[in-house]
This record gives C-alpha cells, sequence and structure tokens, in this order.
C-alpha cells in the first residue's frame, strides 16, 4: 500500500530541520521493516504576520511504501519518533494519509490549496481529518501542536502532485554539457522543462550550472531550463535562486 | 531607514523584496551573526546571502531580519 507522511513545526532555530527530521525517521521506518520511504517533499504554505513560523513556514511530506499489516505500527512509531526527537520550544504535527481508502481527493487537495492563500487554524485541520478517521490520521506532538496544519496541507500539497521542492540538491560542474537524456539518467530526474512547462526533447542539449534544486512534478521529479544565452547547449539549467520561493 | 533596511519599531525589514539578490549578499557579507539556514530552506546560489540565513524570517514580499535590530 501507499501512504503519506507529513511533518510540519517539528524544529527550532538550533534543532535539526524538519526536512532531516522526516528523513531520519523514515531511515528508522526502513530499519524496522516497516516502510519504504520514496523523496522527501519540502510544500511552502502562507508567509503571514498572524502564523507562528520560525523563518519559513513550510511543511515536509513523502510517500511511504508498507504492507498493510504494518500501516498501524508505522504511524505508532512515527508518533513515537516525533516525541523523542522534536525540538523542546517546537509545536510538532503529524499527517498520515492511507492513500489507498482516500476516496475524495478533493476536500484534502483544497485544504492544501488554502493554506497558501489564507490563514488557517487547527479547528480547520481536525475538521477534515475527522470526516475520514481510518484514512487520515493527525496527531499533535508537544506545544501548541500547530504543526498539524502544516501537516495536512503538506499531504494536499503532495497530493496535488505539481507542488513544491524535493529535499536535496544537485551540486553540478558549470557549463558541462550533456544531453537531456544522459542529465535524466545520471541524475534521476524525470523530465527536464522550459519556461512554458513544456517537456524539452531527451536528444535536446544542456548546459549545467552548479546548483540546482529539483521540483515536484506530476508526483516526479524535474528541473527547469531557458534558452542557452552562450549558445554553448539548446538549454541551460535554472539555478536554484533562478526558481523563485 | 537605510538603503537596505526598514526599521520599525522593533521590525527590521529587508528593502530589496524576494529577488535582490545582490543586496542580500552585500548585507550578509557585513553581518558578523550570519547563519546559514538548513539546506532545503536555502534559495540563493551563494550561500552567504540574507536569503539564506537561519534569522530572515519571510515575509509575504520580503524578509525580517530577526537576529539584531541594531545593525542598520
Amino acid at each position: 500500500m501507499k501512504a503519506l507522511l507529513c511533518i510540519d513545526d517539528t524544529d527550532d532555530l538550533e534543532s535539526p530541520g524538519t526536512g532531516e527530521l522526516l528523513q531520519n525517521l523514515c531511515a528508522v521506518l526502513e530499519e524496522k521493516g516497516l516502510a519504504e520511504g520514496g523523496f522527501v517533499s519540502r510544500h511552502q504554505l502562507l508567509l503571514h504576520d498572524d502564523i507562528s513560523y520560525t523563518s519559513h513556514n513550510s511543511s515536509m511530506c513523502t510517500e511511504l511504501t508498507l504492507s498493510r499489516e504494518n500501516f498501524r505500527r508505522m504511524i505508532e512509531l512515527s508518533r513515537e519518533y516525533l516525541e523523542n526527537n522534536c525540538a523542546e520550544g517546537a509545536d510538532p504535527g503529524l499527517c498520515v494519509v492511507d492513500l489507498e481508502a482516500l476516496k475524495d481527493f478533493e476536500i484534502l487537495l483544497q485544504f492544501g490549496a488554502k493554506a497558501k492563500e489564507i490563514v488557517l487554524d487547527k479547528a480547520d485541520a481536525v475538521a477534515v481529518a475527522d470526516k475520514y478517521p481510518e484514512t487520515i490520521f493527525l496527531s499533535e506532538h508537544g506545544g501548541t501542536g500547530d504543526g498539524i496544519i502544516g501537516a495536512l496541507a503538506g499531504c494536499g500539497l503532495r497530493i496535488s502532485g505539481t507542488d513544491g521542492r524535493v529535499k536535496g540538491k544537485l551540486e553540478l560542474t558549470p557549463d558541462e554539457l550533456m544531453t537531456v537524456d544522459q542529465f535524466c539518467e545520471k541524475y534521476g530526474i524525470t523530465a527536464v522543462l522550459d519556461q512554458n512547462n513544456r517537456i524539452v526533447s531527451r536528444e535536446d542539449t544542456l548546459r549545467l550550472v552548479s546548483i540546482v534544486k529539483p521540483l515536484v512534478w506530476h508526483n516526479q521529479t524535474a528541473v527547469l531550463v531557458r534558452p542557452d544565452e552562450k549558445k554553448m547547449a539548446d538549454w541551460r539549467l535554472l539555478s536554484k535562486q533562478e526558481v523563485s520561493l | 531607514m537605510t538603503d537596505i533596511w526598514d526599521v520599525a519599531g522593533d521590525r527590521k525589514l529587508f528593502h530589496g523584496g524576494k529577488q535582490d539578490f545582490n543586496k542580500a549578499a552585500s548585507a550578509a557579507a557585513e553581518c558578523s551573526l550570519f547563519m546559514p539556514d538548513y539546506e532545503e530552506e536555502r534559495v540563493a546560489d551563494e550561500l552567504r546571502s540574507c536569503y539564506n540565513c537561519l534569522y530572515r524570517r519571510w515575509t509575504s514580499n520580503s524578509f525580517q531580519c530577526m537576529k539584531n535590530i541594531e545593525r542598520t
């Protein structure tokens, strides 16, 4: 079966970041033979004075592959892990979604979209989860527990398939040339997209830049390009800062 | 107010919005309290940039420096 696992508000200025915590949790789940994690995605939520984030308001999500019999144990262990590993002053929240049992994707999609546009509160998140008690598992793990808002929203945004960045970066050799096909094969990228989000031909050539952050695209990974201004290749990769916040 | 910061009460807001990478790098170069944020939260190519600093709080249009209100 497939399930989404999303966490938010787990860190403070001194602790490991939420993304690292999620990766560590996935490593524990794998170690125990309970689940295998996919890539971790970062989802930007609303930036607003009325929301109590420290520096950025983002949640981290991954898709797990696991057997049905391990599902409950996976949730229990994830909860225990957050209880034991979140920063002292954090307001952690966890959301697990059983993707096979989820019949109504729309409500989660809408919640994710709303979390980018308006200020939501815990009651909004609980109201969504309460409608699907055997499908959406929402839990607070300290502090105000406000992290459940971002955790639920992160699942909605991950389900949308085209929101956020993939955790991690590609460190490349600037001006190195290769075909799109070679690039995708070498770095495990599904697609290279132009400025109009059209897929670039695998035969086209590509000029690399030093650091690239892949995006989530149709539940897979993609990078963006623009026509190469140096004319060394058909396309040049967009660097981290060229892909706006 | 300086050409980099707007200081109002206890809020110190960056002038350059979210896309002035040169200004954000200049400000960080002069700051003794710069601390890089987690990798996944860095947005500027150049590491030493206020856009990559742990002590910036993003707002809808720019960011607020949370560290040293006295630095202008």
